[in-house]
């Protein structure tokens, strides 16, 4: 046997193939399909499809409409950094068991390790890249550097979002042990956790 | 007149490329030039702990879709081509050679590699691989199994010691005429650094004998070295960027398989290769604390004065790649004056993953030990736990009779006491009831050793826009290392910090002091104070010496540099402006060799840690309530950062004492908790806020002398000692000795789950 299968990356009866063979039609910058990619988009389907038909996801990242073909069974994750080069967002664990591939699905917070980029069409997509208004730090990022509320550095982006998504979506933490209980879905091992938590109660304030 | 940053408040240099997500990690980076050529690997493990591989079924995985090879042991060695590793990258790196031998040696090991043009085609064939073995019984208990003398430790001292006072003829008979004897045993499982990136690598071949490595590792320069040799390269031939990497801890010190792997199937391939580890690999493929059993006997006046300590441990040696465990060094070897002394550390070969060391590895196990013993002592003598430890100070080693360069332990102790208001404690157990919780509070301290190293460099650069950059390949694992560069090149040549730009974390900068034993700081700083001395004396010279400039023909001597500008003869210039006068971009210096070891002193950190927990009456759950450290550990860099090093070590230390272990099933030799739903790490509710102190007192003697000001470089940075470790130090016997205070529960079994609490409450 092999350990793969436990771990649950084996095949459970379904081909996994091609898992994301389809190509990127379109960049994350350029605007919606227009007919003439939408018509090579099924082309490329049928082409690569390796008996199991591509899914074709349009959906907005970070602002700009892309348009992408994935396998049915790619994680959002998986097609961010592998085939939108949004390398920002991290894996730790590709198992919903640390935090670290936080993104935002229409400003929820979502764990997209364990998020299909199959469902993601329709709808918005935020990322770390996608925080900051060119240069200016979102008021969580600035939190973050001000109150070192990081130290590898490889958590913080779903750290991050998280914190951005709890504030915002959720409504702001009414104390220091609400923000703890909230944010314990993000492990950090560094344990910049204090700091995390002077960061949000911080960003909080301006953030809104 | 720029203020010099050492011992501020300094934001991270990388702060914004990390909370933006443009820092990059070894799994991030993208070849560019060879994007489209990229392959990507992902490895098969063994599913047994010990024998041989009879066979290896690689059909159905090179049948699939984008795989290019499928590599299963025992490879030929043509294939691969990996050789042996030996001399000084040895100890840095594992010892088989990985998927050139059929034999298993651990549950987990790399037995093949598939590589293909997706990582999911990779990972998805791999899935298809099936070994089939000649198995043989694991050897998994170290009750059971032979028991040998562990040798030295990692800094050369014996491990097993034993010190009488005259007349005394045995640790035995001083602990027998001891008024008060303890004697505690205590347990631990395997725990692990789990860093939050997973190993990864890009390997990237310029040429059939030149390649650039792209993978996390704390001593850069052993991790290229140990890759050259693996590889069968010249080692100039190997590049190594280390540059972002999400967490040490002691598990990226090894060369473990994944990377020379990696960097074989690229070369073979003709192709750059990623390969990344999934977590659970993480748990076999990168190291582990080891699991140990400690015995600690105090015996002690009525009064509670130390007269024999004895400190005896058996852990794991993996049949591996091993860290020789050693839990009584550093902790009773050196921390508490004895007349008598006694330690003593066994190990007994298992066949599990490679250990190695992680944070605070002996120290952090040792101290759990010795400080619980201790707080038994305090009850059974009456004494107050800090009133016990001051009452057995030590001013020279109890093992080497050497003084320390510096200790201000008694000051953590009064000032620990003060801020946490420990006079109002009381140490009768069960004392503070709150509803459904127990209140109680301990303390414990904190020692680790600040090791003198020599043999690495640093280069300053001042350019001709004003500007510097500072250059040592050593690594930030999240350390605040780039940082702490920085603000040392600021201090040392006067100039703002936002005018100095660090570079580290790549092997073809002169070679940087490891991340490993606390000690990348005061490592680091002496030789970036002595790179910007030289290059001052440089400057220098090319100012009385170069046509352009207003000093030629002047005598050196006669300059005086201070903060960025050069000034003689009634003239006065920027270091910037004279290079530009004489038609120099930029001019630079390496630091000299030197900095021996100081004879007649040790060297330690130390702290004190006092901390309150409360404890659920009917679930048994407990959780640390508040917390303070005061810690002794020289100058500070950068409070900022150092503040986080410590506060992230306790937590260790939360995680040490309340929740990390990974059981060993004796039957398979299988780790059984290796996922992070299984083991569990410290999340931010586990943790209250931690108050930490840090004393700032230089510790010269360590680093080189501060200096009178009479110089032309700022030496201001000198005087650091190391502060990565000294907080995961006896944070877990504080917690302990806080839940006894609690219930009256002594477990000295970690972590203290709430199954150990309950039936007793
Ligand atoms: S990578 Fe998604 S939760 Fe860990
Ligand atoms: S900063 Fe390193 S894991 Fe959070």
């Amino acid at each position: 046997m092999n350990p793969d299968n436990d771990a649950g990356h084996g095949r459970s009866g379904v081909s996994r193939r091609n898992f994301l063979g389809g190509g990127l039609v379109a960049a994350a910058v350029t605007p919606l399909l227009n007919a003439t990619a939408e018509a090579e988009a099924a082309e490329a389907a049928s082409a690569t499809a390796d008996g199991v038909a591509q899914v074709l996801v349009r959906a907005a990242v970070n602002g700009a409409p892309v348009t992408v073909l994935v396998d049915p069974r790619a994680t959002l994750l998986d097609t961010l950094r592998e085939k939108l080069d949004l390398k920002g967002t991290k894996k730790g664990c590709d198992r919903g068991q640390c935090g670290a591939c936080t993104v935002h699905v229409d400003g929820r917070r979502v764990l997209s390790c364990l998020t299909l980029a199959a469902s993601t069409t329709g709808h918005e997509v935020t990322t770390i890249e996608g925080l900051a208004d060119g240069d200016r730090l979102h008021p969580m990022q600035q939190a973050f550097v001000e109150h070192d509320g990081l130290q590898c550095g490889f958590c913080t982006p779903g750290q991050i979002m998280s914190a951005v998504a709890m504030v915002d979506d959720e409504g702001p933490a009414r104390s220091d042990d609400e923000i703890r209980e909230r944010m314990s879905g993000n492990i950090c091992r560094c344990s910049a956790y204090p700091r995390i938590v002077d960061a949000i109660r911080d960003a909080q304030k301006v953030m809104r | 007149m720029p203020r010099s940053p050492v011992g501020r408040e300094i934001d991270r240099v990388d702060g914004r490329l990390k909370v933006t997500g443009a820092a990059e990690y070894s799994g991030d980076y993208r070849a560019p030039e060879r994007a489209a050529d990229l392959a990507h690997a992902h490895l098969v493990t063994s599913t047994i702990a010990r024998g041989t591989i009879t066979r290896i079924d690689t059909a159905a995985a090179l049948a699939s879709p984008g795989v290019l090879r499928v590599y299963a042991a025992p490879e030929p060695i043509e294939r691969l081509a990996l050789y042996g590793v030996t001399g000084q990258a040895a100890g840095f790196t594992e010892p088989y050679i990985p998927l050139q031998t059929a034999a298993v040696h651990f549950y987990g090991q790399a037995i093949a590699m598939v590589v293909a043009e997706t990582p999911e085609q990779a990972r998805d064939a791999a899935a298809l691989v099936t070994a089939t073995y000649a198995a043989e019984p694991p050897r998994t208990s170290i009750a059971d199994e032979p028991h040998v003398p562990a040798g030295p430790t990692i800094s050369g001292s014996p491990s097993s010691l034993n010190i009488l006072a005259p007349g005394v003829e045995s640790i035995d008979a001083a602990l027998a005429a001891s008024d008060v004897v303890v004697e505690a045993e205590f347990h631990q499982n395997v725990q692990h650094h789990v860093g939050m990136e997973p190993h990864a690598v890009l390997a990237v071949w310029e040429e059939p004998d030149r390649v650039t490595i792209y993978a996390g590792a704390q001593i850069p320069a052993a991790y290229a070295l140990g890759m050259a040799q693996r590889l069968g390269l010249l080692p100039q031939n190997v590049r190594l960027i280390t540059k972002y990497v999400g967490g040490g801890f002691g598990a990226r010190v090894v060369l473990w398989s994944d990377t020379p792997l990696a960097a074989a199937a690229a070369r073979e391939l003709g192709r750059p290769v990623r390969l990344v580890l999934t977590r659970e690999q993480m748990f076999t493929l990168t190291g582990h604390r080891s699991h140990l059993t400690q015995t600690v006997r105090l015996g002690a006046s009525r009064r509670g004065v130390l007269n024999a300590v004895s400190h005896r441990s058996l852990a794991e040696r993996p049949s591996t790649m091993s860290f020789t465990m050693t839990p009584a060094h550093s902790t009773s070897d050196a921390l508490y004056s004895t007349p008598n002394l006694h330690v003593d550390a066994q190990l007994a070969v298992l066949d599990i993953p490679g250990s190695r060391a992680m944070r605070g590895p002996n120290e952090a196990p040792g101290s759990f030990a010795l400080e619980t013993a201790m707080d038994e002592l305090a009850i059974a003598t009456g004494v107050d736990p800090v009133a016990l430890r001051l009452r057995n100070y030590a001013t020279t080693s109890p093992s080497s009779g050497l003084p320390w360069s510096s200790k201000h332990l008694d000051e953590c102790y009064r000032v620990g006491a003060e801020r946490f208001g420990w006079s109002t404690r009381s140490a009768t157990p069960r004392a503070r009831v709150d509803g459904q919780w127990l209140y109680g509070t301990g303390m414990a301290t904190a020692i680790y050793p600040a090791a003198r190293r020599t043999g690495f460099a640093a280069r300053v650069q001042l350019r001709n826009d004003d500007t510097a950059v500072v250059s040592t390949a050593t690594s930030d694992l999240g350390t605040g290392a780039t940082t702490m560069v920085a603000i040392s090149g600021a201090d040392a040549l006067g100039i703002p910090l936002a005018r100095v730009t660090p570079e580290i974390g790549d092997t073809y900068l002169p070679p940087g002091a490891p991340a490993v034993g606390s000690s990348g700081t005061h490592a680091t700083v002496p030789l970036v104070v002595d790179a910007a001395r030289n290059v001052i004396a440089e400057l220098k010279r090319l100012a009385v010496t170069r046509d352009g400039s207003p000093w030629q023909g002047a005598a050196a001597e006669d300059l005086r540099y201070e903060r960025g500008i050069l000034h003689g003869g009634g003239r006065s210039m920027t270091f910037g402006r004279l290079l530009t006068a004489i038609g120099s971009r930029g001019v630079d210096m390496e630091s000299s060799p030197g900095g021996d070891p100081i004879p007649g002193v040790i060297h330690h950190s130390f702290g004190a840690h006092f901390c309150e927990v409360r404890v659920n009456r009917f679930t048994g759950e407990t959780r640390v309530t508040r917390f303070t450290t005061v810690a002794d550990v020289g100058r500070v860099i950068n409070a900022k950062a150092a503040r986080s090093q410590l506060v992230g070590g306790v937590i260790f230390g939360i995680g040490h004492a309340l929740l990390e272990e990974n059981h060993l099933e004796l039957r398979t030799g299988r780790l059984a908790n290796s996922t992070l739903a299984d083991y569990l790490v410290p999340v931010n509710a586990d943790v209250p806020d931690i108050d930490v102190v840090m004393l700032d007192r230089p510790d010269p003697r360590l680093t080189g002398p501060l200096g009178d000001g009479s110089e032309d470089v700022g030496t201001g940075s000198l005087g650091a000692r190391g502060l990565g470790e000294i907080g995961t130090v006896a944070s877990a016997a504080a917690i302990g000795n806080a839940v006894y205070n609690a219930t009256g529960i002594r477990v000295r079994d970690v972590p203290i789950t709430p199954d150990k609490l309950i039936e007793h409450l």
